[in-house]
C-alpha cells in the first residue's frame, strides 16, 4: 500500500539493499525472462545463419550474428532508456494520433518506393530497413490503448467502441496488405480485436465482424481463387514441390522445414549440428528459425523456448493487469500479446499447421530494425512495470 | 491506494482494468493458451512420432553416400595366364564454378586437350558452365596418365578447378581369346555376359562405403561440420579355369580358318574336353568380339554390312549383331547328325544288340513303315558291309536297322542316360533347358522316329551335350558333369573353392567303350575321315553334315538347305585324354563334315596331344613318308622357292632382304623330315649358325623342340609302330657343334624295354 501511495519511499527503501534492483526499478522478472529470450535467440539465431552465411558470404559464418548483435546491443540500451521515462507522456499532446498519422503517411509513402525483394514493405534509409507496418503495429496498440483508456464505459457502444476502431484497423491493414504483406496484415487485425475484445468491445459485434471478415476471405480464396497457391502448399506441400507449381519456392521452404522438425527428434542433433540449415532450408535465419532450433534442440528444447515466451506473455500481462492505470494496461497487454500472437503464427506457419504467409519469430528471427523496435517496446513495458501496483508480491 | 480502492468501487471504468476487462484478459488467455497446447502437440507429433520417417527423407538429401568399388577378381587360365584383370583408372573432374578467368579457361582447354586426348572445344564448353560444379573430363584414364595430369594440376595451381576420382577398368589382355566365354563388364563396371556375369558373387567383391554431409548442392560441407564415416571395400575372389591358354588358343585359330575359308554364315565353335574329367580345355567360338571393345563387331563382314545401312535400320542390326556376337555357340541347339551315330553304335554294343562282324546290307535307302530315308551315298549303295565298315561308312540304313533292334524304350533310355534330355550342369552361363520339344520324348516316339533320331536327325542337342556324351563313350562309359571353373582363389592366392569331377552316371561299360572306341579309330584311319587321320596318334572320331530342321528339304543338294558340319572324336583311341567336337554353322563352298570339321580337329588334335605330353606312335610306313629330300630352290625367287618347299611339305626360313636365293641349308639331295625347315639365304654375306644341343634321354617330343629352337632339322631313326615311349640313344654330331642352321642331324631312338 505505502509504495503505491509513496513511490520515492519505496524505491529509496530499497536502494540500501539491491542496488541493482534498484537501479533499474522495473520489473525483474520481466527483464530477465525478456533477456533470457533475446540470448536464446541470439544464440538460435547464430547457429541457424551459420552456415547460410557461410555459403552466401564468402565464408564470414559470423555475418548475421555480429549485425544481430549490434542491434540487439542498441535494442537493450534504446529499451533501458525508454524504461525510465514515463509512459504516460504517450498519451499527452495526442500523440497517439501522432503516430497513427505518421505510420499510415509511412505506409502510403512505402507503397510509391521502388519494391524491395518484389514488395513494398521496406523504406531504405542508408543499409537500415525500416518496415512501416512495424511502426503501424506499434501506433494501433497505442491508439487503441489511448482509446479504450478514454472511452472507458462507452467502448459497450458502437459509436464509440467499434467504429473508430474499425476505421483505424481497416485503414493500415488495407495499406499494409496493399504491400503486399499478408502475414503482417492478419497480425495487425489480430491484435486490434484482441485490444478490442478485452477493451471492452461487444463480443458480438467482434464475431460478427470475424464471420463477415471469415467469409469474405473464404469467398476470394476459394471462388476468386485468391492466393490459392498459399492453400495448395498448406494441404500438400510434397505434391505441389513434386509437381513443381506455382507454390513451388514456398512448398519447398514448408518441406524442408518438416524435415529439419521431424530430424529433430525428442533430444535433437545437439546445438550446432543442424543439417537443414546447410542451404536446405532456405533463409533459415528468417522466419523458418524456429524449425532449425526443433532440429538441433530436439522437442523438449522447443517446448523449453515455447514456456519462455509464454512466461513471458504471462509477465507481461501481470504487468498490463497491474498497472495503475487503464492506458498502461492496455498498453502492456497489447504489447506482450503482439509477441505472443506473434509467436503462435509462427509456429503455426512452421510446423504447417496453417499456411505459410512469412511471419518472423521475435528476438530469434534475423531483422535489425525489427529488434530494435521490438525492444523498444517492451521499453514501454518495462516502464509501465516501474509503476505496477503491490510490486512486492509479484 | 485507498484512493484506488475507492475509485474502482465508484467508477469501474475508470479502474486501471475492469472486472469485465479482467475476465476478457484471462479468456484471451485461455484461447492463446490452447493454441499453445495444440501447436505443442503439433510438434510432438513431428518431432516425436513421425521423427523417423522425416529423419529417413531428411538424411536420404543430406547425406552422400558413395560406393567405394571393391576390386574385381581376376580370371587365370589353367596355368594362371590372365585372361581378365582389373585395373585401377580415374575419372577426371572438373569444377567450372571455381574457374573465374576467361584466360585460364583457355589455357585449361589448350593444354589438358593435349594432355587428356579430348576435344578442344568439348573441354571449352565444359569450362564455361560456371553453374555446375562436376563436369567429366575424361573417363578410364591410366594412371601414368593421371599422375602426370595431377602434377600440371599442382604446378597451374588449379587444385580447386580439378580432382580425380578413383575407378576401374575390366581389361583381356588376350582381347578375343575365349571371349564369348568370358562375357565382359561394361564400361559402368556391370558384368554383363558369360562368367564375368555367372561368377559377378564370386568376382565383385563387397563395395565399401564412404558416408559424407552435403549441401543442398551435394557439395561436402564445410571441415568443421563434416561429417563421414567409411566402410573399407572387400576385392573380389579370382577364379582359375579349366581353359588352357594355348589350346585355345589352337583351337580358335583353325576354327576361324575354316570358318572363313568356307565361309561359314553362322558361327561355329570347337569344344576340347578332358574325357576324365569332364573339364573344358577349349571352347571356341568364332563369330566372336573383342570384349575391350565389346560393342564393336568383331566379324569384319557384318560389320561391314552394317556399316552400308543408316538410320533405325542400322541400329537395330547393330543390337542384333551384338547380341549374336555375345553368345556362346557351344550351348546353342544344333542338329548333331552322324556324329551322333558314336551313341547309336554305343547303345547296340552296349545291349548286346551288334558285334563289330554282324552283316549290313545298304541299298541306297531304307523303309520303315511308309517312310524311305536314303544314304548318304544315295542313288548308290554301302552293299554289303559288317558293323566296322558300316561305322566308317557312315552308312545310314545300317544304322536304321540298328536303331530298330534297339526299339523306342532302348532307345529313349539311353537317350536320358547320355544326358541329352536335361542341362549338363556346366558352369557357364546361358546352358538352355532342354524342352521336350527338342527331341522325341520316351511316351512318345514312334520306330520311325527311332530311325530318324539313330542317325542324329529330328532332333538338336548342344555341341556342350554331344562332346560330353563323346566323353563317356572315350572314357569307359562314365557321364561327366562338364565345369570351366577348377578353382576359386581368394586376392591373396589361397583356395577358396576346387573343382572335382563330378561323375553323374556310367552309362555304358568300359568293354563297349573300349569296343566302340576302337571302330570309331577305324572309322579316322581306314574309313571315309581320313581327314582327321594324325600319323602317330591314334584318334578315334565321326563326322556328321546335317541339314538344319528349319531349311530341311528333300532335295540333298538344294542351295536353301542350311547345314551343319561336325567332327566329333577324342584321342589317343587306345587310352582317350580328350575329345573334341568341332561344329561349323553352314559353310558355304565346302557341305560336309568330313571335309570342313574333320581337318579343325586334326589340326586341334596335332598341336595340342604333343603339349599335352602324348608321344606319338609312328607306325613303319608313316616313318617312312616322314623323310623326304630336299628339293634345290638355289637360284629361285623367294615367292617360288616358297612354293616348290611348301609342295612337298617342307617349311623354310628367309634370311636376308634379297629377292632370289643364293644358298639353301640343307643342300639339295639332303634327306630332311617331313616339316623341317630350310633356311634359304638371299644375302651371300650373311650365314646363320646353330649349336647343337644334347638329345640324350630325350622323347620325341622333347627332341623336337629342342631341335625347333636351336634351329636345326632332325631325322628320327629307331622309332617302330608299336607301344611304348621311345627316348633318344644317339646322335649323328655331337652336342655343343656349330653348325649352319637348318643342318640335318640324325637321331636315334630306342625303347625303355628293348633294353632290358
Amino acid at each position: 500500500m505505502a509504495s503505491a501511495a509513496a513511490p520515492q519511499g519505496a524505491l529509496t527503501k530499497k536502494r540500501k539493499g539491491r542496488l541493482f534492483y534498484f537501479a533499474l526499478g522495473f520489473d525483474m522478472p520481466f527483464f530477465i525472462l525478456l533477456m533470457l529470450v533475446l540470448a536464446v535467440g541470439l544464440v538460435s539465431l547464430f547457429s541457424a545463419s551459420f552456415a547460410y552465411a557461410y555459403y552466401w558470404n564468402d565464408g564470414d559464418s559470423y555475418y548475421y550474428i555480429k549485425r544481430q548483435l549490434i542491434f540487439a546491443a542498441i535494442g537493450i540500451v534504446a529499451m533501458l532508456l525508454i524504461s525510465t521515462v514515463d509512459y504516460n507522456f504517450l498519451r499527452k499532446l495526442k500523440i497517439p494520433y501522432i503516430v497513427m498519422g505518421i505510420s499510415i503517411a509511412l505506409l502510403i509513402l512505402v507503397l510509391f518506393l521502388p519494391p524491395i525483394k518484389e514488395v513494398h514493405r521496406w523504406i531504405k534509409i542508408g543499409s537500415l530497413r525500416i518496415q512501416p507496418s512495424e511502426i503501424a503495429k506499434f501506433a494501433v496498440v497505442l491508439l487503441f490503448s489511448y482509446w479504450i483508456a478514454e472511452f472507458g464505459n462507452d467502448m459497450k457502444t458502437m459509436k464509440k467502441g467499434f467504429f473508430p476502431f474499425m476505421a483505424a484497423l481497416g485503414v493500415v491493414c488495407l495499406l499494409v496488405f496493399r504491400e503486399p504483406h499478408l502475414s503482417g496484415t492478419m497480425l495487425i487485425l489480430m491484435i486490434g480485436m484482441v485490444m478490442m475484445f478485452i477493451g471492452g468491445t461487444k463480443w458480438y459485434y467482434l464475431l460478427g465482424t470475424l464471420g463477415l471478415g471469415g467469409a469474405a476471405a473464404a469467398a476470394l480464396i476459394f471462388i476468386g481463387g485468391y492466393e490459392r497457391d498459399r492453400i495448395d502448399v498448406w494441404l500438400d506441400p510434397f505434391a505441389v514441390y513434386t509437381s513443381g507449381g506455382a507454390g513451388r519456392d514456398s512448398a519447398w521452404q514448408t518441406v524442408q522445414s518438416l524435415y529439419a522438425i521431424g530430424s529433430g527428434g525428442l533430444m535433437g542433433e545437439g546445438l550446432g549440428n543442424s543439417r537443414q540449415k546447410h542451404l536446405f532450408l532456405p533463409e533459415p535465419q528468417n522466419d523458418f528459425i524456429f524449425a532449425v532450433v526443433c532440429e538441433e534442440m530436439g522437442f523438449i528444447g522447443a517446448v523449453l523456448i515455447i514456456i519462455l515466451f509464454a512466461l513471458l506473455v504471462w509477465r507481461g500481462f501481470v504487468i498490463g493487469m497491474k498497472a495503475p492505470d487503464r492506458f498502461g494496461s492496455m498498453l502492456a497487454i497489447g504489447l506482450t500479446a503482439q509477441i505472443g500472437i506473434q509467436v503462435l503464427f509462427n509456429l503455426a506457419v512452421v510446423t504447417n499447421t496453417i499456411p505459410n504467409t512469412g511471419i518472423s519469430l521475435p528476438f530469434f528471427s534475423y531483422g535489425g530494425s525489427s529488434l530494435v523496435m521490438l525492444l523498444a517496446q517492451m521499453g514501454v513495458v518495462l516502464a509501465i512495470s516501474r509503476r505496477m501496483k503491490d510490486k512486492n508480491d509479484s | 491506494m485507498s484512493k484506488a480502492k475507492n475509485r474502482k468501487r465508484a467508477d469501474d471504468s475508470t479502474a486501471a482494468l475492469s472486472r469485465a476487462m479482467r475476465l476478457r484478459t484471462i479468456g484471451f488467455v485461455c484461447v492463446a493458451f490452447i493454441c499453445v497446447v495444440f501447436l505443442v502437440t503439433q510438434l510432438f507429433r513431428i518431432q516425436v512420432l513421425e521423427h523417423d520417417e522425416w529423419q529417413e527423407k531428411a538424411v536420404s538429401q543430406q547425406l552422400s553416400d558413395v560406393e567405394v568399388p571393391a576390386g574385381r577378381g581376376q580370371i587365370y587360365d589353367a596355368n594362371m595366364s590372365v585372361l581378365a584383370q582389373t585395373r585401377e583408372v580415374f575419372t577426371i573432374v572438373m569444377d567450372p564454378s571455381n574457374i573465374r578467368r576467361e584466360s585460364t579457361r583457355n589455357m585449361i582447354a589448350d593444354e589438358v586437350s593435349v594432355m587428356l586426348e579430348v576435344d578442344r572445344q568439348k573441354l571449352y564448353e565444359q569450362t564455361c558452365d560456371s553453374e555446375s560444379q562436376y563436369k567429366v573430363v575424361k573417363s578410364k584414364v591410366d594412371k601414368a596418365v593421371c599422375d602426370e595430369f595431377v602434377q600440371w594440376v599442382d604446378e597451374k595451381g588449379l587444385e580447386m578447378v580439378f580432382y580425380a576420382l578413383t575407378d576401374y577398368k575390366r581389361e583381356y589382355p588376350l582381347k578375343n581369346l575365349l571371349s564369348c566365354v568370358l562375357g565382359f563388364v561394361g564400361t559402368d563396371n556391370v558384368a554383363r555376359e558369360g562368367l564375368e556375369l555367372k561368377y559377378d558373387d564370386v568376382l565383385s567383391g563387397v563395395a565399401g562405403r564412404m558416408v559424407i554431409t552435403q549441401n543442398e548442392f551435394g557439395d561436402r560441407l564445410p571441415t568443421a561440420l563434416q561429417y563421414e564415416y567409411t566402410v573399407e571395400a572387400q576385392d573380389g575372389d579370382s577364379l582359375v579355369l579349366t581353359v588352357d591358354q594355348y589350346i585355345q588358343q589352337v583351337a580358335e585359330k583353325y576354327l576361324q580358318e575354316a570358318l572363313t575359308e568356307y565361309k561359314a554364315t553362322n558361327r561355329g565353335c570347337a569344344i576340347v574336353m578332358d574325357v576324365k574329367t569332364g573339364a573344358i580345355l577349349a571352347m571356341a567360338v568364332k563369330g566372336d568380339y573383342d570384349p575391350n571393345n565389346y560393342l564393336e563387331i568383331g566379324d569384319p563382314t557384318v560389320a561391314e554390312q552394317i556399316a552400308q545401312l543408316s538410320g533405325d535400320e542400322q541400329a537395330a542390326a547393330l543390337v542384333k549383331a551384338r547380341q549374336e556376337q555375345y553368345r556362346n555357340k557351344a550351348l546353342e541347339f544344333y542338329e548333331p547328325g552322324s556324329v551322333f551315330k558314336t551313341v547309336t553304335a554305343s547303345i547296340g554294343m552296349e545291349e548286346g544288340l551288334v558285334k563289330e562282324s554282324d552283316g549290313f546290307y545298304c541299298g541306297g535307302s531304307y523303309t520303315i513303315a511308309d517312310r524311305t530315308m536314303r544314304c548318304w551315298v544315295h542313288p548308290k549303295g554301302h552293299g554289303q558291309q559288317n558293323f566296322v565298315q558300316a561305322i566308317a561308312n557312315s552308312c545310314n540304313p545300317a544304322f536304321m536297322t540298328l536303331s530298330q533292334r534297339i526299339g523306342t524304350k532302348l532307345f529313349s533310355k539311353y537317350y536320358t542316360g547320355f544326358g541329352f534330355t536335361q542341362r549338363t550342369g556346366v558352369d557357364l552361363l546361358g546352358e538352355p533347358a532342354v524342352s521336350a520339344s527338342l527331341y522325341h520324348p520316351a511316351d512318345k516316339i514312334i520306330p520311325v522316329e527311332v530311325a530318324a533320331s539313330s542317325i542324329g536327325q529330328t532332333f538338336k542337342v548342344t555341341p556342350l551335350q554331344m562332346v560330353t556324351a563323346l566323353s563317356a563313350i572315350a572314357n569307359g562309359g562314365d557321364l561327366m558333369q562338364p565345369y570351366i571353373v577348377q578353382k576359386v582363389i581368394d586376392s591373396d592366392g589361397n583356395t577358396i573353392s576346387n573343382t572335382e569331377p563330378v561323375v553323374r552316371r556310367q552309362v555304358i561299360s568300359a568293354d563297349t567303350s573300349a569296343r566302340v572306341s576302337a571302330m570309331l579309330e577305324n572309322a579316322v584311319s581306314g574309313g571315309a575321315i581320313k581327314n582327321a587321320y594324325i600319323s602317330g596318334y591314334r584318334v578315334a572320331g565321326k563326322t556328321g553334315t546335317s541339314q538344319k530342321t528349319e531349311t530341311k528339304s528333300e532335295e540333298e543338294e538344294d542351295e536353301n538347305v542350311e547345314i551343319i558340319a561336325s567332327f566329333g572324336g577324342f584321342a589317343p583311341a587306345d587310352d582317350p585324354r580328350v575329345a573334341v567336337l568341332v561344329m561349323v554353322d553352314n559353310p558355304v563352298t565346302l557341305r560336309s563334315g568330313g571335309g570342313v570339321a574333320a581337318p579343325v580337329a586334326r589340326k586341334i588334335l596335332k598341336d595340342i596331344l604333343p603339349y599335352l605330353g602324348v608321344e606319338p606312335n609312328y607306325t613303319e610306313a608313316e616313318i617312312s613318308s616322314l623323310d623326304r629330300s630336299t628339293p634345290n630352290v638355289v637360284g629361285k625367287s623367294v615367292t617360288a622357292a616358297a612354293s616348290v618347299l611348301k609342295g612337298v611339305t617342307l617349311n623354310y626360313q628367309v634370311v636376308g632382304k634379297g629377292d632370289t636365293v643364293v644358298s639353301q641349308m640343307p643342300i639339295a639331295g639332303a634327306t630332311i623330315p617331313k616339316n623341317g625347315t630350310v633356311w634359304l639365304y638371299t644375302d651371300s654375306s650373311e650365314t646363320k649358325t646353330a649349336t647343337v644341343p644334347d638329345f640324350a634321354g630325350r622323347t620325341v617330343a622333347q627332341v623336337k623342340q629342342a631341335a625347333n629352337t636351336a634351329g636345326i632339322n632332325v631325322l628320327f631313326s629307331g622309332i617302330s609302330a608299336s607301344s611304348g615311349t621311345p627316348t633318344a640313344s644317339r646322335q649323328s654330331m655331337v652336342a655343343g657343334t656349330k653348325v649352319s642352321k637348318g643342318t640335318v642331324v640324325t637321331v636315334e631312338f630306342t625303347y625303355a624295354d628293348n633294353i632290358h
